[in-house]
């Protein structure tokens, strides 16, 4: 944890990439964090299978926003099949965090938003 | 009071190389070794199984059991020992409230009545048991310094109503609540009261005699004593009438093939091996907490709110929850900071050796209420110092800091 409030992190703690609304997303998603209630909207606009931009909004702490800054970051652009490979794991590597295990559940917040968002966006396709 | 902390082994303990600060008592209290003793004392010398054992270990562990019983229910001033059961914990005994007291004596039409910042624990049964039975519950609204007022309570006390119940001492606000006032208007309308006191009967003098309540649930993790082990005290014109919470070994009086009866309180409320070693640490503790004194603690937990009171003054933004008076709380204080989620200041403060806690402390609903999704909470007890606040307040500078 000692590293968690290093300067770099705090910088996108501070400006983080991505928070904000998008109007007509292609997919949408609220997920609430039952251990602390934080919460956080995801959504993502999204044509022939490619995520083109991707916003959340959250009233949440700093490994929760840095966490969903880099993932948005990382989506946009990504294909839609490439968002759904994204795991726990591959997260908490791509954020490179050293989180101790109550924390790891604020970081996963906006990976659990993606699911949603995606399944939901499926569905809606059918 | 100054030399309890050598009791305590774990507060020697240095978290990321500095002297552990522990402030997350009402979570749950660190345990002197007297208590540490009892426990291994009873599994070194005396561990059996309890009743109808016919040797002497089993004997001595059945005394034991009973003794630790006796030492409990004369620590809450119970008339007699056999109105204590013992639990896993509050939250068992308040889930046996609402299963067995409830299930029974509840139907379409009834209301219960409960505070609108009780713990989950003591929320969640009775929501439970309001949709089975088709009863509603209806909440006392605080007011803005987080207190329930008496005429509150009369104004909500209808003739549906037939329970209330209401925690001690709030987990979040550390609020006590005038539970002994209540109780003298809910006995004139034949109204039960059920108590949570988790929070309280770790710092305030309590006396079931006093009280005039029907139920008291409490933990003995919460007040120096082992985890797994808590009681519920009921009076006992009440107590004889309840259905048993589960059925088994050592609750029995007689069973054929068809039919159980079952045994005499408390044994009746006691279903399986029970947590003896727990009883037996929960009873050092209650020794402990005697010799210290409960209004010689309560003074000191005051002392210290006080003195935090005073010296967070000097941080931009941050407000406490619940009675500006430092009298009005047990030892503890909530607090949330403009701009900045309780959970990083929680982490940052950890980065010091500092250990509270930050959430919606399993009170989502009054959190809700306030318009907050969480607070930062330090919380006292006997081993406390002065030193520690300053290293906390200091803790906290450092954290608006880094944050904002």
């Amino acid at each position: 944890m000692q590293d968690l409030y290093r300067e770099e992190f705090m910088e996108i703690f501070r400006h983080p990439q991505n928070k904000g609304n998008l109007e007509n997303p292609s997919a949408f998603a609220h997920k609430k964090n039952p251990m602390c209630g934080d919460s956080l909207v995801l959504r993502l606009k999204i044509s022939g299978g490619i995520i083109e931009d991707a916003k959340f909004e959250s009233e949440a702490c700093a490994v929760s926003v840095i966490s969903s800054s880099i993932l948005t970051d990382y989506l946009i652009g990504k294909s839609v099949d490439e968002a759904k490979k994204i795991n726990k794991d591959r997260l908490l590597e791509m954020i490179g965090l050293n989180l101790t295990t109550s924390r790891v559940s604020c970081a996963t917040l906006v990976l659990y938003a993606l699911e949603e968002a995606l399944k939901n966006y499926e569905k809606e396709s059918e | 009071m100054k030399n309890v902390r050598k009791d305590f082994p774990i507060l020697e303990r240095k978290i990321n190389g500095r002297r552990l600060v522990y402030l997350d008592n009402a979570a749950t209290s660190q345990k002197p070794k007297q208590v540490l003793e009892a426990i291994a004392g009873y599994y070194s010398n005396h561990n059996a199984n309890i009743h109808r054992g016919l040797h002497l270990l089993s004997e001595e562990a059945t005394a034991m059991y009973e003794e630790s019983r006796k030492k409990i229910a004369g620590f809450i001033g119970a008339n007699c020992p056999e109105e204590l059961i013992f639990t896993k914990g509050a939250t068992e005994s308040l889930n046996m409230v609402a299963t067995t007291w409830g299930a029974a004596n509840l139907k379409k039409g009834d209301t219960i009545l409960l505070g609108d910042f009780e713990h989950h624990s003591n929320m969640v049964p009775w929501l439970e048991i309001a949709e089975k039975t088709g009863a509603e519950i209806e909440y006392l609204e605080s007011d803005e310094n987080g207190e329930i007022h008496l005429e509150e309570v009369e104004k909500k006390m209808t003739g549906r109503v037939k329970l209330i119940s209401l925690t001690h001492a709030s987990n979040v606000l550390g609020t006590i609540v005038p539970i002994k006032e209540i109780c003298g208007l809910a006995t004139e309308k034949g109204i039960l009261v059920s108590v949570d006191g988790a929070q309280a009967a770790p710092h305030l003098e309590i006396n079931m005699a006093d009280l005039g309540c029907d139920f008291y649930s409490f933990s003995a993790h919460k007040m120096l004593g082992p985890m797994g082990v808590g009681a519920l005290w009921v009076k006992r014109e009440i107590l004889e009438r309840l259905n048993p919470y589960e059925f088994g070994g050592g609750m029995i009086d007689e069973v054929s093939y068809q039919k159980a009866t079952y045994a005499a309180i408390p044994a009746r409320f006691e279903a399986g091996t029970p947590n003896v070693a727990g009883t037996v640490g929960f009873a050092a503790a209650a020794d402990y907490l005697e010799k210290i004194g409960m209004d010689d603690i309560r003074q000191h937990e005051i002392g210290l709110n006080k003195y935090l009171s005073e010296k967070i003054k000097e941080i931009d933004g941050l407000k406490v929850v619940g009675p500006k008076e430092p009298e009005k709380r047990t030892g503890l204080a909530s607090f949330s900071i403009a701009g900045i989620h309780a959970h990083d200041v929680a982490s940052v403060l950890n980065d010091y050796g500092i250990a509270v806690r930050a959430g919606h402390h399993c009170v989502m609903p009054y959190h809700a209420k306030i318009g907050l999704t969480g607070t930062t909470r330090a919380s006292f007890y006997l081993y406390n110092t002065e030193e520690e606040i300053d290293r906390l307040v200091e803790g906290i500078k450092k954290a608006v800091e880094i944050l904002s």
